[in-house]
């Protein structure tokens, strides 16, 4: 049987069902002649003579219509399966499945199994201006004493096949710090980004050592160029964010070369040193679907040197992403309307942590001086957009509780702003972690020194908040105590059980309100 | 032989939570590293137009940092 590496007993709308032998492999799924996933025939399926695996479910709501659907081991191009199938109900029979995002462009799922337009259906005029970008921001660098390459899978890409991996969706570039001390690797990374950012550029940070540049092809895609920080100490590499390995320093200095979509980029000297770290010794055979193996010694490292300033930011855009279509509630929470009631028509009203601003958008909708701050931008751009069309008095701002330099920033900003304010944070001490707690704690002591209050709400325990996963219950006890260390005074604290109030609410909170000055 | 059967009981759960409290204890140092990068940004980057007391200065100076992080 050797070389055999699965025979597939069955297609259907649902999933495909397997029968393996020999080693594990990857087989990509194609729907009308275009790769839309890649799974391994073993490590991605459940069962045991006869194994199985489901369709993603982000693939669902594309799943209508019909299509002829082929089973080929990535490899050896071996067809293991071709037939047609139709998915969803009758009515779907005629049409045929596309796999398109909104501007109409060919989309598949890349290794994290997320949709976008992979490098698979781009032309090289479509990858001119990611090129462009790469020369661009591998310039800035320079500029400032780095040295940097294409890293990951676009060092793969150019070191196997001279070319982006087709499956591949974002572009990765990486260096290696003068420096040794994990404490200035995250100060250059963060003198970096300044300098790409003065260059005109959109960045987004990650973590410590790793932030994204945005990058607009040649159709207006957004792609995301992602610059990941590394530094050698004692004998050993680590690069943000998968490697932590033994490693000679002659093997990053001095660079080489690479060819990358006919255009010519620096490499490490001994680039298969670099990518066998990266993605071990089989570095060579392609894998569609390859997951990292990063050891937990490794892991753990990293998290705790680079990670650490972005608690829950991915699940909150996603959050927030998902729900961006939906209409913003008209009404203001019980919460935001008691600080209206209890405010001075004045006073500034700032809601922290404000997701998709419904309550700052409601205030500014009465004439209220309104902020809502959030670190998940993606939330507020619809109120943003409608405060923008009927000129409402409201500002969005970004505010990373989970960031010192956010935070402190912000901080010194609105305590020079003269007049009355008042924050209010609702579902956000229990929505963030100690760090955060602690930050919004010295951000209302910075903002309300000059006195003003500060309004809380957050989930004590009893019923089922929404959303359940990214919340996590606190006690009166140790909220009050978080903002009396900060040098508030208690007003008012009560417990409301689950539908009290005017809010929908089938969950227990505290609400407390404190005065500063 | 195993380490457990060559240890009494007792060491081998004191040993248990020494090697908890180090690793705690290293989980805290290496999470300074971020905090203090983030501290020495800020003040190289803010301490400087903040002293000098020009509102304007000041403005544009919290404006180009918080555009970069």
């Amino acid at each position: 049987m050797a070389g055999r590496a699965a025979r597939v007993l069955a297609v259907d709308e649902a999933e495909v069902k397997l029968l393996v032998t020999g080693r594990d492999r990857a087989v990509d799924a194609l729907f009308d002649g275009r790769r839309i996933w890649s799974f391994w025939v073993r490590r991605d399926t459940t069962g045991r003579l006869v194994r199985r695996v489901s369709w993603p479910e982000v693939m669902r709501p594309h799943l209508r219509g019909t299509s002829t659907v082929t089973l080929r081991e990535h490899v050896s191009d071996r067809v293991l399966w071709e037939g047609d199938l139709t998915f969803g109900d009758a009515a779907d029979r005629g049409r045929r499945i596309e796999f398109v995002n909104k501007m109409g462009l060919e989309i598949s799922l890349d290794k994290a199994n997320r949709f976008s337009p992979t490098f698979s259906v781009r032309t090289q005029a479509d990858l001119d201006p990611l090129l462009d970008a790469m020369d661009a921001v591998l310039d800035t660098l320079n500029g400032e004493g780095v040295a940097a390459f294409p890293a990951y899978g676009t060092l793969l890409g150019a070191v196997r096949e001279g070319q982006f991996l087709g499956h591949d969706s974002d572009a990765d570039l990486g260096y290696v710090s003068r420096f040794s001390d994990p404490v200035d690797v995250v100060r250059e990374s963060f003198r970096l980004q300044r300098a790409v950012a003065a260059a005109g550029m959109e960045t987004y940070r990650y973590s410590g050592a790793a932030f994204r540049v945005r990058v607009e092809e040649g159709d207006g895609i957004p792609r995301g160029l992602d610059v990941f920080g590394g530094f050698l100490d004692t004998g050993r590499l680590y690069l943000m964010g998968e490697v932590g390995t033994d490693y000679e320093p002659g093997w990053i200095h001095p660079l080489g070369t690479c060819e990358l979509a006919g255009r010519t980029f620096p490499a490490p000297a001994r680039p298969e040193k670099l990518l066998e770290a990266m993605y071990g010794p089989s570095w060579r055979v392609p894998d569609p679907a390859y997951q990292f193996e990063t050891s937990e010694r490794t892991k753990t490292q990293l998290n705790q040197w680079f990670r650490g300033s972005a608690y829950h930011r991915r699940e909150w855009e996603r959050e927030w992403s998902v729900a961006r279509s939906r209409p913003l509630p008209r009404k203001g929470s019980d919460l935001a309307r008691l600080a209206a009631r209890r405010e001075d028509p004045a006073t500034h009203l700032i809601d922290v942590g404000a997701g998709r601003g419904s309550d700052a958008l409601w205030w500014a909708r009465r004439g209220r001086r309104a902020t809502a701050y959030d670190f998940a931008a993606v939330g507020l751009r619809r109120a943003a957009r409608h405060a923008g069309s009927k000129q409402l008095p409201l500002e969005v701002r970004p505010l990373n509780l989970t960031e010192w330099r956010s935070v402190l920033s912000e901080g010194a900003r609105v305590a020079r702003e003269p007049g009355p304010r008042a924050l209010v944070a609702r579902h956000v001490v229990d929505a963030t972690d100690e760090f955060g707690r602690q930050s919004l704690g010295r951000f209302a002591s910075m903002t309300l020194r000059g006195g003003g209050r500060l309004y809380l709400e957050f989930w004590t325990g009893g019923g089922e908040p929404d959303p359940a996963h990214l919340l996590r219950p606190l006690t009166v006890e140790r909220v009050r105590r978080l903002v009396t260390d900060h040098g508030g005074t208690i007003q008012s604290v009560r417990e409301l059980d689950p539908g009290a109030g005017n809010d929908a609410r089938s969950f227990a909170v505290g609400r407390l309100v404190a005065q500063w000055g | 032989m195993g380490l457990r059967s060559r240890l009494p009981g007792g060491r081998v759960h004191e040993l248990t939570q020494r090697v908890e409290r180090l690793e705690a204890d290293l989980a805290e140092v290496r999470r300074h590293n971020l905090r203090l990068a983030e501290l020495a940004d800020l003040v190289q980057e803010l301490l400087l137009p903040m002293a000098d007391q020009d509102r304007e200065r000041i403005d544009r100076a919290i404006e180009k940092f918080q555009d970069s992080i």
